[in-house]
C-alpha cells in the first residue's frame, strides 16, 4: 500500500482512536503546541467570521474628539489619529488577513496543483516548460516577486491575493509534481489505467488525495508567510489600500510616526500579526508531525 | 522712467549683510532631514518643495522677496542679481540693470545673455538644442511675456503683452532663479550650476544633497555656513527620531505636523519649532461633465456639506486655517476676511443649518438615508491626501452620499484627472507665490496646463485677466474678492483648509526668516549660521 | 559529472534569459511610465512634454527592440541610464552593493552564532522544557514582521539610549559601520537565525538516530562526544548548504529593513526604483537578485554533491 494513509498516520500518532472528539483531546495532549496553535487559528477565523459583531465601533468611521485616543474607556485599545477604533480595526484586519491568507493559498495552490498534476501525467515539453517557469519564479525571494506582481497590478485587495499567490505556485507545484511522478507508477494507478479510466479522472481520484498530506502541511505553513507578506507589501505602501484596516498597513507610515506619543498603535496590530502566524506556525509544526513522521522537529 | 523705491531699501539690506557682523559665526554644517527624493534638481522643471528648497541655495534671481521678511508681498521685493529696476511709461517693459563681476560656480562670468537665455527656454523660445529644460510646470507665469532683449551685458529688459504688476512678485520667487546659457538641462537636473552662495558637491539619488560654501560669492563674507547637507529618508518616523536623537539641525519644511509637536517637543525641549501656513491648500475636484455631478444642485450640496472644523481638528489640531483659494490673512495678502468668508455658501458658521440645507437638495433629488448616492472618492495615495479624504467620505455620510475611497496611484494621479476618470477626488494645491496671477492663472484659466480639471468659465477667465492688469491694489482685492465668490458658487475646487504646519530646529540655528506665506521662497541660506 | 555540470550551468543561463524577459514584459505592464511621473511630479498635464521624455528615453519603440537593447548592453557590461538620476545605471547601484552584503553578512553571522547552537541544545534536548522554549522562540522569530521589530528596536533605542541607530552619515570606518549595521542586522538576523536553528534541530535529529551514532554509543563514546563530535559534525552538512540558501531569504528581510533603518542599500533601492519606473534599474536590480540566488542554488548543489557521496548524477 503506497498512498498515505490518513487514518493510520492519525493512528500513529495516538494509539486508539475512537471518536472525533477523543481523537482531538489526545492529540492535544500530544502535541500541546499544535493545541495552542490550533486555538489561536480558531479565534482568529471567529474574529474574522463575526467581525461586525465583535466590532463595537465602524472600523472606518472618523472621530475629531479622539485622534490619538489612548487604550481605555470606549476606545479598548485606543484610537489612530484619525480617531477610528484600533479595536474595531483590528477584529476587522482579522478579515483581511485571512482573506489574503486563504485566498492567497487557496489561488496559488489551485493553480500548482494544476500545474503539477498536468506536468507529472503529460511529462514531455510541458513538464519541461512548466519546470523552467517555476525555476524562473523561484530565483526571486517570495517578497521580491510579490513586490513586482503588486507594483505592476496596483494596490487592491484582490491585487495583492494574485501577487502572493503567484509567489507561492512555484513550491506547490514542485511538490504535486514530485509526488505524482512517485505515484503513476504505483500499481494502483496502473490498475485503474488497466480498467480504462481516463488519465484526468487517475491525476483526480486517485493521485490527488495522496498528495494530499504534504499539501496540507505546505499550505498551513504558507498562511503565515502569506499573512507576513501581505504585512510587508501594505507596510511598504504597495498592499491593502486606505481606509481597509490591514494590519500592515495600519503599522506603515502615519501610525509609525505616533511611536512614542501613541506606542498603542504600533503595538497592538503587531501583536495581531505575530500572534497569528505564530497560531498557523505551530499549527503547521503539529501537521507536520502528524503527516510526516520522518521529519519530525 | 519710475526708480523702484525697494533699490533704496534693498540697498541699505546690502549694505547691513555686507557690514562686519560680530554676532554670526563661520562655519560649520547644516544638517537637514529630506523627505524625498527630488524629482530632479533643476527647480525650473519641478514644481515640489523637494527640489526648491535643497536647490535654491545654489542660484540667485534678479530680484527676490526680502529674506529677513515673514510675509512675501509686491511691496517687500530687494535686488538680487539686478542691482536696480525700472518700468517704462506704459508699464510693458522693465528693464534690469544687472551686477557686474558675479561668477558661475565653474568661473564663467554671469552675464546678461544668461538671464535671456533663462526666460527664453521658458516662453519655449529658446534655441532648442540646448534643452534647458524639458519640462515647464510655470509657463502661464509667463504667459505675458514676449520677449527679452539684451541692452549690455549688465542690461535686460522684459517685454510684457498687457501690465502686469505681478510679473515682478513671479521674479522674485524661489522657483525663478536665472540659469546659466551655458550648461545643458541633463547637468542642471543632476548637479546644476548657479552663482548663489553654495555650490552642489553631490546628489546622490535617494540618500543625500551635499552643497558646500561658495567662497567667491559675490555678496562678500556669506554664507556663514561650510556647507548643506539634506540627508534623504523617505519613513517619516525615522526622520523625527533622528531630529530628536539630534541627528539633524533642521526638519524639511512643515514636516512636523501638530500631532508629532508634541512628541518633539517632549523629546527635544530646546528645539525651537516654528508653526506657519504653507499656502498650501486641501480641496475638492468635482467632476461636472459626468453623472452625478453634472447637476448643479448636488454640487451645490458638496460644497455645503464641507465641516472643516473635524478637519482642523484631526489633521492637524484646529491649526489649519479656514479660507478660500486665496490664502487667508493676516499672513496672506489677498485672501478673503472671515466676514467675508462666512457670506459663502458652506463657510457660515452653522454647520448643522449647512447640513440641513444640503440634506434638503439631496432629498429634493430623490436620495436618504436608505437610498443613498454612492460614489468613489479619488484620490493620490499619499498619506497627505488620503488623510483628508478619509475623514471627507465621513463627512459625506450625513448628506446621504456613501463614498468609498478610491487611491490613485501618484503616477498616473493628474492624467486620472485630466482624463474626467473619476466623480469627486481629494486634491492638494500649493501656490508658488501668494499672488492672484499664480492662483487664478495656474488653477482657474481656461487654457492652463495646470488647470487639470478642465474648468471653464468665460467670465472668470475676464476677471482674471481684469485683475492681473490693475494696478491698484485696493481695487484689485474686489476683484480677487469678486472671482472666489463665483469659483465658490461654481464648485471649480472648493477649498477645505489651508494647512498650516510645523518647521523645527535646533536651538543654534540661527538666521533663518520662515516665511509665512509661502514655503517656497525663503530657502536662500545664505544668512544661517550655527551658534556653537 | 561533466555532463550534469553543464547541463546545470546551461540550465542556469535559460533561468536567468527567462526572468529577464519576464521582468521586461512586467515592468510594462505596470501602470504608469517615467514620463508619467516626471510630467506629474511638476504638476502638469502636458501631453506634449510627455511624449517629448518618452521619445527622448526610447519608450516609444517596440518592445522587443528596447529588450535587445538592454540585454545587447548588458553583455557589454552596460546597463543603460537610469531614467530618474540622467545617470549610467551601474554608477547608482554598484555603491549600493556593498552597503546590502555587509548587511546581509552581518546577519547571516548573526543567524548561525544563534542559531547552530540553539538547534544543537534544543536537538540534544529533546522535549524538555529547554527544548519547548527554544521552539517557542524561534517559532515567533518566524511569525514576527521583521519591520515590526525593526520599528521596536528604532524606538528602544532611542528611548533608552538617545541615539538612533540609522545612517544618517557616512560611517568614517569599517568598525563604525559594522556597529551602526549591527542593529538592523540583528532585527534581519533573528528571523533567519529561527529558520537555521529549525533546520539545525530537524537535521541534528535525524543524524541522532543513525545507525553509526547507535554504533559509536555502543562502543562507550561519551555522550557528549557523540553528541558534538559525531552528530553535529553530521548534522551540519545539510545546515551548511540551508545556510547557503539563506543568503536568498535574506534579501526579503533587507527590503523593509532598509526601509525602516535609511540604509542606502540595494534592497532599498529596488523598491524606491518600483516606485519611479526607473526601469533600467528595476531590471536590473532584479536580474542581479536572481543572479545571486541561483549561483547560489547552484553553489549549494555543488556543495551537496561534495559533502553528501551518496548522491549520484546520472546523466
Amino acid at each position: 500500500m503506497a498512498s498515505i494513509d490518513h487514518d493510520a498516520a492519525l493512528a500513529r500518532a495516538g494509539a486508539n482512536v475512537t471518536g472525533s472528539w477523543s481523537q482531538a483531546a489526545h492529540l492535544a495532549r500530544r502535541y500541546p503546541l499544535g493545541a495552542v496553535g490550533g486555538i489561536i487559528v480558531i479565534v482568529f477565523v471567529l474574529t474574522a467570521a463575526f467581525a461586525n459583531v465583535i466590532a463595537p465601533i465602524d472600523p472606518l468611521s472618523t472621530n475629531s474628539k479622539a485622534s490619538l485616543a489612548a487604550p481605555g474607556g470606549t476606545f479598548w485599545l485606543g484610537a489612530d489619529f484619525m480617531g477610528r477604533d484600533m479595536f474595531s480595526r483590528i477584529v476587522y484586519g482579522a478579515r483581511i488577513s485571512l482573506a489574503v491568507a486563504a485566498g492567497a493559498t487557496a489561488l496559488g495552490f489551485a493553480a500548482g496543483i494544476v500545474i503539477g498534476l498536468a506536468s507529472g501525467f503529460l511529462g514531455g515539453w510541458f513538464d519541461l516548460a512548466m519546470q523552467r517557469l517555476m525555476d524562473i519564479m523561484q530565483a526571486l525571494p517570495l517578497l521580491v516577486l510579490a513586490l513586482v506582481m503588486a507594483a505592476s497590478l496596483g494596490p487592491s485587495l484582490e491585487n495583492t491575493i494574485i501577487a502572493i499567490s503567484v509567489a507561492l505556485v512555484p513550491n506547490v507545484a514542485r511538490v504535486v509534481r514530485s509526488s505524482t511522478l512517485s505515484l503513476r507508477e504505483q500499481p494502483f494507478v496502473e490498475a485503474a489505467r488497466a480498467v480504462g479510466m481516463g488519465e484526468v479522472r487517475i491525476a483526480v481520484r486517485h493521485v490527488l488525495p495522496n498528495t494530499m498530506a504534504p499539501l496540507i502541511v505546505l499550505a498551513t505553513a504558507q498562511l503565515g508567510s502569506a499573512i507576513l507578506t501581505e504585512a510587508s507589501l501594505s507596510f511598504l505602501g504597495l498592499g491593502i489600500p486606505e481606509p481597509y484596516p490591514s494590519w500592515g498597513r495600519m503599522l506603515s507610515e502615519s501610525a509609525a510616526e505616533y511611536v512614542r506619543t501613541a506606542p498603542w498603535l504600533v503595538v497592538f496590530p503587531g501583536v495581531a500579526i505575530s500572534l497569528t502566524v505564530f497560531g498557523t506556525n505551530l499549527l503547521g509544526d503539529a501537521l507536520r508531525d502528524i503527516f510526516d513522521p520522518r521529519e519530525r522537529t | 522712467m519710475r526708480k523702484s523705491l525697494a533699490i533704496v531699501a534693498g540697498m541699505i539690506a546690502a549694505v547691513a549683510v555686507a557690514g562686519p557682523a560680530f554676532a554670526q559665526k563661520q562655519g560649520g554644517t547644516l544638517k537637514v532631514t529630506h523627505r524625498d527624493n527630488p524629482p530632479s534638481a533643476s527647480i525650473h522643471e519641478e514644481a515640489t518643495i523637494s527640489t526648491i528648497m535643497p536647490f535654491m541655495p545654489v542660484f540667485n534671481n534678479l530680484v527676490v522677496f526680502d529674506p529677513k521678511d515673514k510675509i512675501n508681498s509686491p511691496d517687500n521685493i530687494v535686488p538680487d542679481l539686478a542691482e536696480s529696476w525700472s518700468w517704462n511709461a506704459d508699464r510693458t517693459k522693465l528693464t534690469f540693470k544687472l551686477r557686474s563681476g558675479v561668477k558661475w560656480h565653474d568661473g564663467k562670468p554671469f552675464s546678461a545673455d544668461d538671464v535671456k537665455c533663462t526666460f527664453d527656454a521658458l516662453i519655449g523660445k529658446d534655441d532648442k538644442t540646448k534643452d534647458l529644460i524639458r519640462k515647464n510646470p510655470r509657463q502661464v507665469w509667463y504667459m505675458n511675456l514676449k520677449e527679452t532683449t539684451v541692452g549690455s551685458p549688465t542690461e535686460v529688459t522684459f517685454h510684457l503683452g498687457r501690465p502686469q504688476p505681478s510679473f515682478l512678485s513671479m521674479l522674485a520667487s524661489g522657483y525663478t532663479p536665472v540659469y546659466s546659457c551655458h550648461v545643458d538641462g541633463r547637468a542642471m537636473r543632476s548637479k546644476p550650476i548657479g552663482t548663489g552662495p553654495f555650490k552642489v558637491v553631490d546628489f546622490k539619488r535617494n540618500e543625500s544633497i551635499k552643497l558646500v560654501r561658495n567662497a567667491d560669492y559675490w555678496k562678500k563674507g556669506l554664507p556663514y555656513l561650510d556647507g548643506i547637507e539634506f540627508k534623504i529618508v523617505p519613513n517619516r518616523s525615522t526622520r523625527v527620531l533622528g531630529f530628536v536623537a539630534g541627528e539633524f539641525d533642521l526638519t524639511f519644511d512643515s514636516d512636523i505636523t501638530f500631532p508629532l509637536l508634541k512628541d518633539v517637543k517632549s523629546q527635544a525641549p530646546s528645539a525651537v519649532c516654528i508653526a506657519r501656513p504653507q499656502n498650501v491648500r486641501s480641496n475638492l475636484i468635482v467632476n461636472r461633465e459626468k453623472e452625478p455631478f453634472d447637476n448643479p444642485r448636488i454640487r451645490e450640496a458638496l460644497v455645503l456639506a464641507i465641516d472643516r472644523k473635524p478637519f482642523s481638528d484631526i489633521l492637524a489640531q484646529g491649526n489649519d486655517l479656514v479660507g478660500a483659494a486665496m490664502q487667508p490673512p493676516p499672513a496672506g495678502v489677498w485672501g478673503m476676511s472671515s466676514e467675508e468668508l462666512a457670506k459663502l455658501p458652506g463657510y457660515g458658521p452653522d454647520t448643522a443649518k449647512n447640513v440641513a440645507d444640503a440634506q434638503k437638495i439631496m432629498q429634493s433629488l430623490g436620495y436618504g438615508p436608505d437610498k443613498p448616492l454612492k460614489v468613489k472618492v479619488a484620490t493620490r495615495n499619499i498619506a497627505i491626501y488620503r488623510d483628508p479624504a478619509v475623514i471627507l467620505i465621513d463627512q459625506l455620510k450625513k448628506i446621504y452620499i456613501d463614498g468609498e475611497l478610491d487611491p490613485i496611484d501618484t503616477t498616473v494621479w493628474f492624467t486620472r484627472v485630466q482624463q474626467k476618470n473619476y466623480q469627486i477626488g481629494l486634491n492638494l494645491t500649493g501656490a508658488g507665490v501668494d499672488d492672484p496671477d499664480v492662483m487664478f492663472f495656474e488653477n482657474f484659466y481656461s487654457t492652463s496646463s495646470r488647470n487639470y480639471t478642465g474648468y471653464s468659465n468665460p467670465e472668470v477667465d475676464k476677471l482674471i485677466v481684469q485683475q492681473s492688469s490693475e494696478a491698484d491694489k485696493a481695487k484689485r482685492m474686489k476683484l480677487v474678492a469678486e472671482i472666489e465668490t463665483i469659483l465658490n458658487k461654481d464648485a471649480a475646487r472648493p477649498t477645505i483648509l489651508h494647512n498650516v504646519a510645523n518647521t523645527c530646529m535646533q536651538s543654534f540655528v540661527k538666521g533663518l526668516t520662515l516665511q509665512d506665506n509661502s514655503i517656497y521662497n525663503g530657502w536662500r541660506f545664505e544668512s544661517a549660521w550655527l551658534d556653537k | 559529472m561533466g555532463a550534469y555540470l553543464t547541463r546545470r550551468v546551461l540550465l542556469m543561463i535559460l533561468t536567468l534569459f527567462g526572468m529577464s524577459v519576464l521582468i521586461f514584459v512586467m515592468l510594462r505592464l505596470v501602470p504608469g511610465n517615467i514620463a508619467d511621473i516626471l510630467v506629474d511630479s511638476a504638476g502638469i498635464v502636458s501631453a506634449d512634454e510627455k511624449a517629448k521624455i518618452v521619445g527622448e528615453l526610447g519608450l516609444d519603440r517596440p518592445i522587443f527592440e528596447q529588450y535587445l537593447q538592454w540585454i545587447g548592453g548588458l553583455f557589454r557590461g552596460d546597463l543603460g541610464f537610469a531614467y530618474v538620476s540622467e545617470r549610467p545605471a551601474i554608477e547608482e547601484i554598484a555603491p549600493r552593493i556593498p552597503v546590502s552584503a555587509k548587511l546581509a553578512l552581518l546577519a547571516l553571522i548573526y543567524s548561525v552564532i544563534l542559531g547552530v547552537p540553539l538547534g544543537v541544545i534544543s536537538a540534544v534536548r529533546q522535549n524538555t522544557g529547554l527544548d519547548y522554549f527554544l521552539r517557542v522562540m524561534s517559532l515567533s522569530g518566524l511569525s514576527l514582521p521583521s519591520f515590526w521589530l525593526a520599528l521596536l528596536i528604532l524606538m528602544a533605542s532611542v528611548q533608552w539610549f538617545g541615539v538612533i541607530p540609522i545612517y544618517t552619515n557616512e560611517p568614517r570606518s569599517l568598525l563604525d559601520e559594522m556597529l551602526l549595521l549591527s542593529v538592523p542586522a540583528a532585527a534581519v538576523g533573528f528571523r533567519s537565525s529561527a529558520l537555521i536553528m529549525r533546520l539545525t534541530r530537524s537535521s541534528m535529529l535525524e543524524v541522532l538516530r543513525q545507525d553509526y551514532i547507535r554504533t559509536a554509543r555502543s562502543k562507550g563514546a561519551s555522550q557528549t562526544a557523540v553528541n558534538y563530535q559525531h552528530a553535529l559534525r553530521n548534522a551540519l552538512l545539510p545546515v551548511v548548504t540551508i545556510i547557503g540558501i539563506e543568503a536568498a531569504f535574506l534579501i526579503g528581510g533587507l527590503i523593509v529593513t532598509e526601509t525602516v533603518f535609511n540604509i542606502p542599500g540595494v534592497a532599498r533601492f529596488l523598491v524606491e526604483a518600483i516606485l519611479w519606473r526607473d526601469y533600467p534599474i528595476v531590471q536590473n536590480l532584479v536580474m542581479l537578485i536572481a543572479f545571486i540566488v541561483v549561483t547560489v542554488n547552484f553553489l549549494v548543489d555543488m556543495a551537496y554533491m561534495a559533502l553528501d557521496p551518496r548522491i549520484k548524477y546520472a546523466d
